[in-house]
């Protein structure tokens, strides 16, 4: 960055020539890393031979993705799955957002909190503590309920669609919204709903009709969000759905991709439908939050909080209700699950043991994911705030002219699902002959992870560059500091509470990421993520749970020390 | 004007500077130049420009067309592809947000530009002590810039801006953020500052009173283009433009038709239109203005320089015109009348209090010829 600006210097027409070259070579880069695959992708979706064999193209990807019933129905089952996942979550996470934000609900803060932690949690994990609870057979809940009269057999099936939608909208769904509207409904101007209540609304009145409206905007962005991560999802379906044969789209491609003859050409076929399906989506949310559509809820108002008077009790008990199953129920059985020696056999005499802890701690293979995992994710977090903050400075701070691209470009990876961007990601790694030495590396997983977090974080240090006004920047070059100066006194001092922030969340990220990593990971570069997963396929649950919890607290360790570093849950909106 | 710059030295000067925003020229064609301790002054609608010039001079925009030069060293010029960073102009300015560094104290604001002069610790201690006490911030060293009152950070900008001396002093609508009592009191402290210290100062503002109280000339944006230059009672008196005219202070508009010229400057006589026809004004031609016999004009005047007088009988009607006090105010020192001149015309007077005025009271208005101007419609 510093030759960047210092270009800027240089003087006369040169000078912008020097800037717009430098932009552009950051464009060019992240566009080889976004664009390229994708490319890849749609190009693949027609290339039909066989690994191995010479080139071929035809339609047969496409006809297969179309026409084999289990591909139609796995399309069927991710646009179901998406669709009960938003139309259950929304309305809880608009109300819990309200409660906290808007009302005088003891403890809010804490419970805020409760949901930026569990916002954290490894989907991966939370799918084994449910598990716990609610297998058909062993299941804690459904062995219980087994006891009363009047019940047969355990009532609950974790491995059935409302399973899967029951983990979902507990994880992802609802924590992600909770914190992405909660800043919102905290920043609404409080006379719109003053001015309704002295007109004669009452407050529930007011909330339906005038601060849910009022919202509408950023209420509709969390929607799209939350739409485009349903469409992506990955763990829960491949630990739930492979039992009972119900395949999402994510699960069917990696399930074309990890056969013996990797059929290539249907998964990208897949992997086309919804990146279709999610630009229009990013369109919109781009069009949603660009601007000033959001003025009414921004600014210096001192939002006063609404009484709940007779409700204060059982809206606290609710919520707190929310927070055990959302936070309580993940961090409690995943621990617990780890001491016991058939997983989730709480019947058998004896179930509780030290060894699987040992087991896995003397492991070699453990530590050397664990190595690889710690370099992975420090490194991830790096090369994050590095790249994320050049990208994000270009977009808001210079006039070059495809900045607006570049903003669209840095959004493209949330439209592809992570499987697939790694699939492309090797294409490219092993078709570029420079860059072949890379496969197997710990790198790989580094530039697969600072792309994978592209949009988020280039979305927080964004909404930080431009709450920093630019006259703080422009009064310290007056002062008769060089831009480098600047960058590292003013700007880099001023944003450092986000920059490390965005870099907690990367190495969370990069730590629990399996989507990204699953096709590009060899036994030299192995994370814990992948770990897990290989523990379950040798049929060693017991083994994966202690992984998957080590993941979990490092998660929660992560997501405490953003915290502490001041980030606020609104930046990330 | 007030003090006398001292020389004529050239502290800054522009010549024929352009800036384009797309299609858009945000400043045309601009050229002034700025003579050593004085308080020049951009004046102007928003959007005219002036802000734009500003960040021009300090190196924030590169010029698309035009030069500027800093005490003999050209800064900007797009012709002969130069471009001088703003750090390396040895400016100082402030901000309308007064952009003061949340993350610094009080001292590390305003040690900030003499760190980066290389200046040595004791000397930087010495010199922020005895900026900070010039305006009043001694003993708050160690506060953080976020914790002063709105006055005490525009005080610090300014400190920021001036410790290390620098060739100018750009103002970008410094006191537009404070209350009008505080920007009162600044616009006072910032004028006993300036002459006490001898600054050049180029202030850019948008509010009349300002510009015309602290200022030694101004210059009247308009368009992106500078319409008039002068001191403050030069524009107000001699405004060369309709523009500048209306823009500085109230003016008295009446329309009719231009009946005898007289030669060179002496004066014209109007014979005015619509209820008050059939009366006649002799006033001055405006500064450029061209006057044919019989076409269209403009008579002006300022509220105050308007006499007022009974309506007595039996004078001579010469450069007099009958009015009513529709509506009076005491406001304490003085009334304010609306005053009805013919139908269509309402206009404001400040009445002294030496009169009882009563509202419906017919008064006589007096326009003294040396003060009238006339416009071409």
């Amino acid at each position: 960055m510093a030759g960047l600006t210092e270009a800027i210097d240089a003087g006369g027409p040169r000078r912008i020539e020097l800037q717009s070259i430098l932009c552009s070579v950051v464009l060019a880069a992240v566009a080889l890393c976004v664009v390229f695959p994708l490319v890849l992708v749609a190009v693949q979706s027609i290339q039909v031979a066989p690994p191995g064999q010479p080139a071929r193209y035809g339609l047969d990807g496409w006809r297969a993705a179309f026409g084999e019933p289990g591909l139609r129905a796995a399309l069927v089952n991710t646009f179901k799955v998406t669709l009960v996942r938003q139309l259950l979550s929304l309305p809880l996470a608009v109300l819990i957002a309200w409660l906290i934000a808007r009302t005088d609900l003891p403890g809010r803060g804490w419970i805020e909190f409760a949901f930026w932690a569990a916002f954290f949690l490894p989907p991966f994990t939370v799918t084994l503590s449910w598990i716990l609870l609610l297998d058909p057979e062993y299941g804690l809940v459904n062995t219980w309920l087994a006891k009363l009269p009047f019940v047969g057999t355990g009532p609950f099936n974790i491995y059935s669609f409302w399973g899967i939608v029951w983990v979902h909208v507990l994880t992802g769904s609802v924590t992600v919204k909770v914190v992405l509207l909660t800043p919102a409904f905290r920043h609404m101007n409080a006379s719109f709903e003053e001015a309704s209540r002295v007109a004669g609304a009452g407050g529930l009145r007011t909330a339906l009709r005038i601060t849910v409206p009022v919202m509408a905007p950023a209420i509709l962005s969390v929607l799209l969000l939350g739409t485009m991560v349903s469409l992506q999802t990955f763990e829960v379906e491949q630990v739930l759905g492979l039992p009972f044969r119900f395949f999402v789209f994510s699960t069917s491609i990696y399930d074309l991709l990890v056969t013996r003859v990797p059929r290539y050409d249907a998964a990208t076929a897949l992997s086309v439908v919804i990146l279709a399906a999610m630009l229009p989506l990013v369109f919109a949310q781009q069009w949603l939050t660009r601007g000033r559509r959001y003025t009414t809820v921004t600014g210096q108002f001192q939002s006063r909080v609404h009484p709940l008077g007779r409700w204060r009790a059982p809206a606290l008990a609710w919520l707190l209700g929310v927070v055990f199953l959302v936070l309580g129920v993940p961090v409690l059985f995943s621990i617990l699950g780890t001491f016991m020696k058939l997983f989730g056999f709480f019947h058998i005499a004896d179930p509780w043991t030290l060894a699987n802890w040992s087991n896995v701690l003397g492991d070699e293979t453990f530590l050397r994911s664990l190595h690889n995992t710690l370099v992975l994710a420090l490194g991830t977090a790096t090369a994050t705030i590095v790249v994320h903050s050049l990208v994000a400075y270009i977009i808001v701070r210079t006039r070059y002219a495809g900045r607006r691209l570049l903003d669209f470009v840095s959004w493209l990876p949330f439209t592809v699902p992570g499987i697939i961007l790694g699939l492309a990601l090797l294409w490219l790694f092993l078709g570029v002959s420079v860059l072949r030495p890379l496969y197997g590396t710990t790198a790989l997983l580094i530039i697969a992870g600072v792309i994978a977090g592209m949009p988020l974080g280039v979305q927080l240090i964004k909404s930080g560059l431009m709450q920093l006004g630019a006259e703080l920047e422009e009064a310290s070059r007056i002062a008769g500091a060089s831009w480098w100066i600047t960058y590292r006194r003013i700007v880099l001092r001023l944003m450092t509470p986000t920059l490390l922030a965005v870099g907690m969340i990367t190495f969370v990220g990069a730590a629990r990421n399996i989507g990204n990593f699953a096709l590009l990971t060899t036994s030299a570069n192995r994370p814990l993520s992948m770990l897990q997963l290989d523990y379950v396929a040798q049929r060693k649950l017991e083994e994966a749970v202690v992984v998957a919890c080590i993941i979990m607290l490092v998660s929660l360790a992560g997501a405490l020390l953003a915290r502490l570093l001041g980030l606020r849950s609104g930046s990330l909106g | 004007m007030g003090t006398e710059p001292g020389g004529n030295e050239t502290v800054l000067s522009l010549d024929g500077v352009t800036k384009r925003f797309g299609a858009a020229a945000a400043v045309d064609r601009v050229s002034m130049s700025i003579r050593r301790g004085e308080v020049f002054t951009l004046l102007g609608p928003s959007g005219c420009g002036k802000t734009t010039t500003l960040r021009l001079v300090a190196g924030l925009e590169h010029p698309d067309a035009g030069e500027i030069t800093l005490r003999d060293r050209v800064v900007a010029s797009a012709s002969r592809r130069l471009f001088l960073p703003p750090n390396q102009r040895n400016l100082g300015m402030v901000f309308q947000s007064y952009a003061v560094w949340p993350h610094m104290t009080v001292f590390e604001n305003v040690a900030y530009p003499l760190e980066l002069r290389g200046m040595k610790r004791a000397l930087v201690r010495d010199k922020v002590a005895r900026v900070l006490e010039l305006v009043g911030l001694g003993g708050m060293e160690e506060r953080p810039g976020t914790l002063l009152s709105g006055g005490q950070m525009q005080r610090l900008a300014l400190c920021r801006a001036l410790v290390y001396e620098p060739d100018l002093l750009l103002l970008d609508e410094p006191f537009s953020n404070l209350d009008a009592k505080l920007r009162e009191q600044m616009r006072v402290e910032v004028k006993l500052l300036q002459r006490r210290l001898g600054i050049t100062v180029l202030f850019v503002t948008h509010d009349q009173v300002e510009a015309l109280s602290l200022s030694d000339r101004i210059a009247v944006m308009h368009g992106g283009r500078v319409e008039q230059v002068g001191s403050p009672r030069c524009l107000y008196e001699e405004p060369a433009s309709a523009f500048v005219r209306d823009f500085l202070g109230q003016t008295v508009i009446l329309h009719g038709q231009i009946g005898a010229l007289g030669s060179g400057a002496a004066d014209v006589m109007v014979t005015l239109n619509g209820s008050l026809a059939g009366r006649t004004l002799v006033g001055r031609p405006a500064p450029s203005a061209t006057l044919a016999q019989g076409a269209l004009a403009q008579v002006t005047i300022r509220p105050e320089d308007i006499e007022v007088g009974r309506g007595e009988a039996g004078r001579p009607p010469a450069n007099r015109l009958p009015g009513v006090i529709d509506t009076l105010s005491f406001v304490g020192d003085r009334y304010e009348a609306r005053v009805s001149l013919g139908t269509e015309h309402r206009i404001v007077l400040l009445l002294g209090r030496d009169r009882a005025w009563r509202e419906g009271d017919r008064i006589e208005l007096g326009f003294p010829p040396e003060l009238v101007s006339v416009w071409p419609a």
